[in-house]
């Protein structure tokens, strides 16, 4: 039984001509893990472990919340937790963090409102 | 050669096990200081941070005066390069760049006291034990083929389930969605594409079967809540990873981790201090080990049996072994070589051993003519051998018998035929792995 954290209410700021960048950041070690950002249309970006990736302007966001979901693996005997950083165009969104004794291999969902600025 | 025998039934966790004869291992100890010691403590601190181990030290090593005291059955591992997160990933974590790399990632300390290290004529003394040890794994192509593997499978899953649970975390929210069948008829094509483009299916059949089963089985799952979704999509993920084989990979691929196939050497030293009158101002060092043991673990259908050797080198103060353990037979040095070989199966394991030991010393033996001093030499050799089968009655509780011959002991020649049946409780984080069967 794998446990799922969800984040939600998240909101961003952005510019209807900014290009935004959705970055993963795995801060503790051994994390083994892939990221898909659902966004508006059919293609949606993936992440595999820590990584950046384009999403669109911010007009394109509009709407309905954007939903990130990670799916992450911690293999590693020595580490004890996961510890996971979500940025969106370098500034920090949510911190993810949970000891290895709790779970480890969680599902992470992100819901996040692009507003206009 | 003189026989003795002996049944314990021992509880590993938590209980100590002072005055337990323990058998020389073949492996390098997990604490080569509490291996030289010779003690099995109830508790092995494992601080994670500098600072924990310092709260760790000053809490043990000072007395309600805040004077230093040895304390008593005290066991501390501390492994620096953990103390950080370094953002490794798992890749990294799996194939370091060079040797040195890994030195600095298994680099761990030892410590270990006790206040009850008998001396010949039965007196407690302070004893303290200092260790190091690293291991280095040698990976291999049938290594890499069966990580990139295991990787693979994690990969695809992860990327199925992602799918999955960003189209079910928006589906929950749209008006129409009341009740698990409204849910699960709206997923069918989504799981359905998942399973045919991120998975290993070999057709759109086996996809379309699977997701009919997992549909099925969604409609019995707890009732879809519209104001609290998140209970029945967590169970609808779980019931997605069940049928996928999700966790079983992951427990597969973490046991693998910890015991990869090919060669690995372990290196360990460990020297001990003791204070013969219990005062901070006389101490000596009585004896000092280093242990090499490599170990290869064979691949696929020969998966479950490993080989070990072992090079073990110990050094004895004989001045201390005359003066306090006046009935021993201590040699200078001890060097042991041998072999053991283990089986792993499903409920039970299998070990034997077979280690040689030499034992040399040069005893001051007068004055030549020209007054260079002269020594005698004097050599033995010993031999041990053990057989040991454990049988796991649960999870946690492991039944293991011993039977063989082990060394004549430098403290106690006696006692050299070993019989014991020891039953291990683990409770919590101790695990097989982790426990030494053979104290």
């Amino acid at each position: 039984m794998s446990k799922t954290y969800r984040y939600r209410d998240l909101l961003f700021p952005v510019a209807d001509n900014t290009d935004v960048y959705f970055t993963v950041e795995f801060i503790s070690d051994g994390n083994s893990g892939q990221t898909l950002i659902n966004v508006p249309g059919s293609l949606d970006p993936e992440i595999e472990n820590s990584g950046a990736a384009f999403i669109g302007k911010g007009k394109d966001l509009r709407g309905e919340p954007t939903i990130c979901v990670s799916t992450i693996a911690n293999l590693v005997p020595e580490e004890d937790e996961i510890r996971i950083r979500y940025k969106i165009n370098g500034i920090q969104l949510v911190e993810h963090s949970n000891a290895k004794s709790e779970e480890k291999n969680p599902t992470i969902i992100l819901f996040v409102n692009f507003t206009a600025l | 050669m003189n026989y003795s025998s002996a049944v314990f039934i021992v509880l590993i966790f938590p209980a100590s096990l002072f005055g337990q004869q323990v058998l020389n291992e073949l492996r390098a100890p997990t604490s080569p200081a509490s291996g030289v010691l010779g003690l099995q403590p109830s508790t092995v601190l494992s601080p994670k941070s500098y600072q924990s181990l310092e709260a760790a030290l000053y809490s043990n090593f000072l007395n309600s005066e805040s004077k230093a005291a040895i304390p008593n059955d005290f066991a501390l591992e501390f492994t620096p390069y953990w103390t950080k997160n370094h953002g490794l990933s798992l890749e990294q974590y799996l194939y370091p760049k060079n040797i040195g790399e890994q030195i600095k990632r298994n680099s761990s300390f030892s410590m270990a006291s006790t206040q009850h290290f008998l001396l010949g004529d039965s007196t407690p003394s302070n004893g303290l034990a200092l260790g190091y040890r690293t291991t280095f794994y040698f990976g291999n192509e049938n290594d890499r083929k069966i990580v990139e593997n295991y990787r693979s499978n994690l990969k695809s899953n992860q990327r199925i389930k992602n799918k999955i649970a960003s189209e079910a975390e928006k589906l929950v929210s749209r008006p129409e969605i009341k009740n698990n069948l409204d849910f699960v008829d709206n997923m069918r094509n989504v799981v359905t594409n998942a399973f045919f483009e991120l998975g290993n299916f070999n057709s759109l059949e086996d996809a379309k079967a699977l997701t009919s089963e997992i549909c099925k089985e969604a409609v019995t799952l707890p009732a879809f809540d519209k104001q609290k979704p998140d209970d029945f999509l967590d169970a609808f993920y779980n019931l997605i990873d069940t049928k996928i084989n999700a966790e079983n990979i992951f427990n597969k691929f973490e046991s693998y981790i910890k015991e990869r196939q090919g060669f690995s050497m372990d290196a360990a030293y460990a020297c001990m201090v003791n204070f013969p009158t219990n005062s901070f101002e006389f101490s000596l060092v009585p004896k000092q080990s280093l242990w090499l043991t490599p170990t290869y673990r064979f691949k696929d259908t020969w998966s479950y049996l490993k080989l070990m050797g072992v090079i073990r080198y110990e050094w004895y103060n004989l001045d201390y072994y005359r003066k306090y353990f006046p009935k021993s037979v201590a040699f200078t040095n001890n060097t042991d070589y041998g072999l053991a070989i283990s089986g792993e199966f499903k409920k039970f394991s299998i070990q034997f051993e077979a280690v040689g030991r030499s034992s040399k010393s040069e005893i001051p033996a007068g004055f030549d003519n020209e007054g260079n001093e002269l020594f005698r030499k004097e050599h033995s050799t010993d031999f041990q051998y053990l057989g040991s089968f454990s049988y796991n009655l649960t999870e946690e509780i492991v039944l293991t018998y011993s039977l063989g011959n082990q060394f004549q002991r430098t403290e106690n020649r006696n006692n050299t035929l070993v019989s014991l049946l020891n039953l291990n409780f683990g409770f919590g984080a101790p695990t097989k792995a982790g426990i030494d069967l053979k104290k």
